[in-house]
């Protein structure tokens, strides 16, 4: 069974959690999300996107669902895994909550694997909150486990506060990489493993580019995210098909520290473990943390593609790890 | 047409009216007390019948619990765990428990039951109310569990209901083993089975893996009228007519098991659920919206328009928001519930729908947060006569309270925790310095705050008379006495459990008292509250209750 990725949308509140999650649903871009809300009067969802509408669940005609969460988060989400199928599940935490405590749910259900803890940050409301000393460790606590920080702004870039930013969440202690973004628009290949498609995995003509340039607009967002056509320029992507085996604790050891300046990476390799039975094996990272499962074989091949801001991404060091030749 | 007019003569009247605190007979009619004084005040009135069922009882007015949960009522279709002695709504007391021995004892017993009454081998046994802060260091392991047995899942449900620990039969149909990769599955750290998990599990989604697996029976079961009715029954052993579920999301199945149970005639309850008041950044107007609607429902057994809120987590749970210094153990600072902002900002619209706020605050960090986003929307939105609440509120301090009485704000305090966990609080969270102000009954009087205690029912028992005895004598099992001058008279007690509590509810007009043209709701007891030891107050005995003039006798056993 295949797991489905599961994300995690954290920060506080004002930090843009449900302007992120209102473009989601809006640009799904094919992929039907279950996303379980805190608050559906929040979400802002077209009247001519909403196929049916029942008590706490909204169904989208673009095959998504939008449930509201209640006060039992277990409730919610065995009821939405039961009610259909789904390419991937998003929970939005509570403006309070610990979105790391939320994402052991992805490591609990077996249906779901944790994909990414995804954390907010109201860039220009986030120092005057980090001196409310009632709010400053609630802070800390959503920071220091996310796997990418979103520094969101409304309307303009950051520039001038950019610095006294960094110098505050290095005082937090939160190491997930730092994305900039205006109204939440980050792209949906940084939010969900559902957009690094598998399709991309699939029989491919061009071995050194399996994703084509169309491909890659659409893993990295550009076309579901009208409106900031500046993506595609923020981002690069690397990919190969490696032939040979890998060796499991080999896989384990990179997940524990994984080069910087990969933003995602997914992969489906032939793998061995130490008692030598070979299988597939699904590799998957986001930001600072990854998995690795029993995956099926995979038709066309092994496959492997990592996203990172443009010009960071460490692609001699990927290829050195994951390329067949050195 | 006038009803007949009944007149039952006590031993002792304990009025809680000021102006006319002792009296000997009360006249019934229609449901209210006719007239209340010596038996010729009250036959002045003409024709009566002259009932002396209650000649050798004490009559108090019927008890008012500011702060308690339906739960209560429906905890008992699992089996009871706790270290304290404590009641089932047949009657039955279940002693506690003081050690792992007793509590796998128990379960054993529960086990073998199950199979003398044919039940499914798979079944999971379900527990309730086990706290591993009454046994030190010591935590409950799978090994000890699979003692009461191997084959039948066993799942407890810890007293705070953050925790659990499961058998082995329950970890292998649950799917957790040392592979299991979620925060909260606690692990062996040394020893034969390092790296397996011990069965403890830890905040929701350790508690998921097994909830998903044996379904929500047990704590997250629905309300059923069965519960509703077993709550009454509880309450009318303590001699409890008027109670609160003080958190209820009242959806339309929730308000239809209310209706049905609670307006049957012969219920012994009244009820005033409290609609679910912390959800997200845009529920609010539709909340206060919901609370008005339902007010239209009202009659005179079940009563909406109560709203709660909350703010941090428990102090024993070290979940509680709490000032400089902090947790005595070093325990970093809890959670928000809801944050402060959002807090001001709902608080405000159901203030402005005219509805009665209870605020749920432990820590004073939480409260003092409460404090000032009230007077923030007070000053935005005077209101007269508003009676906001804090509830368990018991870091309040004396300024607090002061700030408190000058913008109206009652308070219903916790006192049960000064027995349950006060050395806990001395020893562990809080340290002496706090814990001997803690839930500062005299302070609040002092101050001027009107004042109720409560039980928190089922996080402690439904049992006004036990919640004075704690705020009177603020004893805790090791013998300490938690700050002797917070103590309160057995008479400022009295008055808590039912004018104090009343008033936080708005009914100190129709219920707390027993005087002429109040609803005739007595407690009836065997023994004089007054007339007791201080420390006997949770001894007085309660014979049952009188609803609107119709008399319950409680269940025993």
């Amino acid at each position: 069974m295949q797991r489905l990725p599961f994300t995690v949308i954290g920060g506080f509140l004002g930090a843009g959690k449900t302007t992120l999650l209102n473009h989601w649903l809006r640009n799904a871009a094919g992929k039907r999300l279950a996303v379980l809300v805190n608050d559906f009067g929040a979400i802002n969802i077209d009247a001519n996107l909403i196929e049916a509408s029942a008590g706490d669940t909204i169904a989208l005609t673009n095959g998504c669902v939008c449930c509201q969460i209640g006060d039992d988060l277990s409730l919610a989400l065995m009821r939405v895994l039961d009610s259909g199928r789904f390419d991937g599940v998003v929970v939005e935490a509570s403006g309070v909550s610990d979105p790391w405590r939320i994402a052991q749910f992805g490591r609990a259900e077996p249906r779901l694997r944790l994909d990414a803890c995804i954390v907010l940050v109201d860039a220009s409301a986030a120092l005057a909150h980090a001196r409310d000393p009632l709010l400053a460790d609630t802070l800390q606590r959503q920071l220091k486990s996310a796997d990418l920080i979103v520094l969101n702004k409304s309307d303009l870039g950051l520039h001038a506060e950019r610095p006294a930013l960094d110098e505050w969440l290095d005082s937090m202690g939160a190491c997930a990489p730092r994305l900039e973004t205006t109204h939440a628009q980050v792209p949906l290949a940084l939010l969900s493993a559902a957009y690094l498609p598998d399709d991309a995995m699939a029989p491919s003509g061009d071995k050194h580019d399996p994703f084509g340039h169309a491909r890659q607009k659409q893993a990295l967002g550009v076309s579901p995210m009208p409106g900031n056509p500046k993506h595609g320029a923020r981002f690069d992507t690397w990919s190969c098909r490696p032939s040979r085996v890998f060796a499991f604790d080999a896989l384990r050891a990179w997940l524990a520290a994984p080069p910087p300046g990969v933003l995602r990476l997914k992969a489906v390799l032939r793998t061995q473990s130490q008692d030598g039975t070979a299988a597939w094996s699904q590799l998957q990272f986001a930001g600072l943390r990854g998995t690795l499962l029993a995956a099926p074989s995979l038709e066309a091949g092994a496959a492997i593609v990592a996203i990172g801001l443009r010009g960071r991404l460490p692609r001699d060091t990927l290829q050195s790890f994951f390329g067949d030749s050195p | 047409m006038m009803g007949a007019t009944v007149v039952y003569p006590a031993r002792r009247i304990i009025t809680l009216n000021p102006m006319q605190p002792r009296a000997t007979h009360v006249a019934v009619r229609d449901g209210r007390i006719l007239s209340v004084g010596t038996l010729d005040d009250v036959s002045a009135w003409g024709a009566h019948t002259l009932d002396p069922r209650f000649a050798d009882h004490v009559l108090m007015p019927g008890l008012v619990e500011g702060h308690s949960h339906l739960k209560e009522g429906s905890m008992w279709d699992m089996h009871y765990l706790g270290w304290f002695d404590r009641r089932d709504p047949q009657g039955k007391l279940w002693g506690g428990m003081r050690s792992t021995d007793a509590v796998l004892q128990r379960l054993a017993q529960a086990d073998a039951q199950m199979i003398a009454t044919g039940r499914a081998a798979d079944e999971p046994l379900l527990a309730w109310g086990f706290d591993p802060i009454y046994f030190g260091q010591q935590r409950m392991t799978v090994e000890q569990l699979d003692r009461a047995s191997r084959s039948r899942p066993i799942i407890i449900v810890h007293a705070n209901l953050h925790l659990m620990n499961v058998n082995s039969a329950a970890l292998r149909l649950a799917g957790i083993n040392g592979d299991t990769d979620v925060e909260g599955v606690v692990k062996f750290a040394a020893g034969a089975n390092v790296g397996q998990p011990t069965g403890e599990l830890q905040e929701p989604a350790a508690m998921y893996l097994v909830i998903r697996k044996f379904g929500d029976a047990g704590m997250l079961a629905p309300m059923t009228a069965l519960g509703v009715r077993n709550f009454a029954a509880l309450a009318c052993m303590q001699g409890v007519t008027t109670a609160t579920d003080l958190v209820n999301k009242l959806t339309a199945a929730d308000v239809e098991v209310l209706e049905d149970v609670l307006n049957a005639q012969d219920c012994n309850i009244r009820l005033l659920p409290a609609f679910q008041a912390f959800h997200g950044t845009h529920g609010a107007a539709l909340g206060a919206e919901h609370v008005q609607r339902l007010g239209a429902r009202n009659t005179d057994k079940l009563r909406f328009g109560l709203v709660k809120m909350m703010l941090d987590g428990s102090i024993q749970g070290f979940s509680a928001r709490l000032k400089w210094p902090r947790y005595f153990n070093g325990a970093a600072n809890g959670i928000w519930v809801t944050a402060p902002s959002q807090f001001e900002a709902d608080f405000e619209t159901y203030h402005r729908a005219g509805l009665q706020i209870h605020t749920h605050t432990n820590g004073n960090e939480a409260s003092e947060a409460a404090i000032g986003a009230i007077e923030r929307v007070l000053t935005r939105a005077p209101r007269p006569d508003h009676r906001h609440t804090l509830q368990h509120a018991q870091m309040v301090d004396a300024p607090m309270f002061r700030r408190m009485a000058a913008l109206g704000i009652g308070v219903n305090l916790f006192a049960n925790h000064l027995w349950y966990w006060g050395d806990q609080h001395h020893d562990v969270t809080l340290g002496s310095d706090r814990a001997n102000r803690l839930d500062a009954c005299g302070s609040a009087l002092a101050a001027g705050v009107p004042l109720a205690i409560h039980s928190d029912a089922p996080v402690t028992p439904l049992a006004p008379f036990f919640t004075a005895w704690c705020a009177v004598n603020r004893v805790t099992p090791k013998g300490r006495v938690l700050g002797a001058n917070e103590r309160i008279s057995i008479d400022q007690a009295l008055h808590a459990i039912t004018l104090g509590a009343a008033w936080s509810l708005k009914l100190d007009h129709e219920i707390g008292s027993i005087e002429c043209g109040k609803r005739a709701d007595f407690c009836v007891l065997e023994d004089d509250p007054l007339g007791v030891d201080p420390m006997a107050l949770k001894d007085v005995r309660v014979w049952g209750t009188v609803l609107s003039g119709r008399v319950h006798e409680a269940r025993r056993t």
